[in-house]
């Protein structure tokens, strides 16, 4: 498959678009309206097969991924479970890149540049409540990771949010999952423990 | 930081993905034939970590490597002493060369012996502080054994220099500090080192300076003699394995 079939696939189909690249590639940049699912050899077949059963049942797949080893091993477990596979992807976003079509994707920007620039962004916190005692950066937006999806009518599309977690992990998924859903967006590479490290100020209690 | 040990029992070679699951890269060391390519690029996935080099303690002479299939299915280098005779572009590593993955590094240590391009990788972990934590020996130090010397090359005069070699080699791993883990490309029953090597895979630089035969030995001479009385036959077609590792056809 060329990378303008892809394209034209893409477009043209209504299969869902999986990418099973690792977290941190598809937060670097993904195709608009995929579904990030990074393979695993345990377990991740089921629970994906599941949650196409729940979101999307009759519907077939294009898998994306950078390596063909894994894009094969995901497409066999795939099958085993009863899933279509329409398309297999295996050439990573380097090609799609290259001719120019368009990504979604989260800028990183490090705790010292947050700093200096905190006028200009706001903060989303997206760490579970016990871990705000040693610290949250003033005037952030506190939203544990699972209820973002719950809270996004909170959030102002013309606002540039920056995203922290503990260590830049969790923020990453809530900063491509926001960014998918149309924000600008940055993921605090580090995290907290950067920040705090950094001796940056912080809010107590 | 991630250590993701690959065993083959069958040889009782060893082979590692080192890595850093916080900048998620990560580095193959000596991965086997036996285990195959496959098996390393998914258990890299699942680990979650994009691997950056495929490195090489020495060419391997008992097994066959799958090192440069790997480099080539993840598209990265492979690495390799710069005295290895290989047929192939490789990635040239010498003394002191330091490889990063995130706040892990592995430094190069050029330990001859076992053959020519034997190098052990210090392996430290920034996030813990300056002190190596671990050594991947390949085939220099085992645990309680040393690696053979006539497998690069079976010339009498040859043995006896890389013999030499290997006496400095595993001394001078003994600078480092008692709690460092020695993790060697062997264990077992493997062909590669002599009686008195452990089933265990790994130990520490503790553990080998009170334990080692080989470290109790003060002097060049006596120890060049004793490998050589203790030599056991070689593999069953090293010199065929060395050569198809090293991209000759044999």
């Amino acid at each position: 498959m060329t990378v303008q079939e892809l394209h034209s696939l893409v477009d043209s189909s209504n299969a869902v678009l999986l990418d099973i690249r690792l977290g941190r590639a598809y937060a670097e940049g993904h195709i608009r309206g995929a579904v990030s699912a990074p393979f695993s050899q345990r377990g991740w077949a089921r629970s994906v097969a599941a949650w196409m059963r729940r979101e999307a049942p009759s519907y077939a797949v294009i898998l994306f991924g950078d390596n063909q080893i894994v894009t094969q091993s995901a497409a066999q477990a795939l099958k085993a479970e009863g899933i279509v596979i329409e398309a297999v992807w295996d050439q990573g976003l380097g090609p799609w890149r290259e001719i120019g079509l368009p990504v979604v994707r989260v800028d990183n920007i490090t705790v010292d540049v947050l700093r200096t620039e905190l006028e200009t962004w706001a903060v989303i916190d997206v760490r579970e409540p016990y871990e705000h005692r040693s610290g949250v950066i003033p005037g952030a937006l506190k939203v544990p990771l699972a209820q973002l999806p719950q809270r996004m009518q909170e959030l102002d599309p013309n606002q540039r949010y920056a995203v922290i977690c503990a260590t830049g992990s969790r923020s990453q998924s809530a900063a491509a999952w926001l960014a998918e859903q149309g924000f600008q967006v940055a993921n605090v590479v580090g995290g907290m423990s950067l920040w705090l490290g950094g001796r940056h100020p912080v809010e107590r209690g | 930081m991630i250590w993701y040990p690959m065993n083959d029992p069958s040889l009782g070679c060893s082979s590692f993905i080192v890595g850093d699951s916080a900048s998620g890269e990560g580095i193959v060391v000596d991965p086997l034939g036996a285990i195959g390519v496959s098996d390393y690029v998914l258990a890299a996935q699942d680990l979650g970590i994009t691997v950056v080099e495929v490195v090489e303690t020495h060419v391997h002479a008992d097994h066959a490597s799958c090192a440069r299939e790997l480099a080539a299915a993840l598209g990265v280098s492979h690495g390799l002493s710069h005295r290895a005779p290989a047929q192939f572009p490789f990635h040239k590593l010498s003394e002191g060369d330091v490889l990063t993955v995130g706040s892990v590094t592995l430094t190069v240590w050029e330990t001859p012996g076992h053959t020519p391009d034997s190098i052990s990788l210090v392996v430290r972990d920034k996030r813990r502080g300056d002190d190596a934590w671990a050594v991947l020996t390949g085939d220099s130090l085992f645990v309680g054994d040393v690696g053979r010397p006539d497998l690069a090359d079976a010339d009498p005069q040859m043995i006896r220099r890389a013999s030499h070699d290997q006496f400095h080699s595993v001394n001078r791993l003994m600078a480092l500090p008692d709690f460092t883990e020695v993790w060697p490309a062997h264990y077992g029953a493997s062909p590669c080192g002599g009686l008195f090597m452990d089933q265990r895979t790994n130990s520490t630089i503790g553990y080998e300076r009170r334990y080692n035969p080989f470290l109790r030995i003060a002097d060049a001479e006596t120890f060049v003699e004793q490998q050589q009385r203790l030599l056991k036959p070689q593999p069953e077609e090293a010199q065929k394995l060395r050569a198809q590792n090293l991209g000759r056809s044999a």
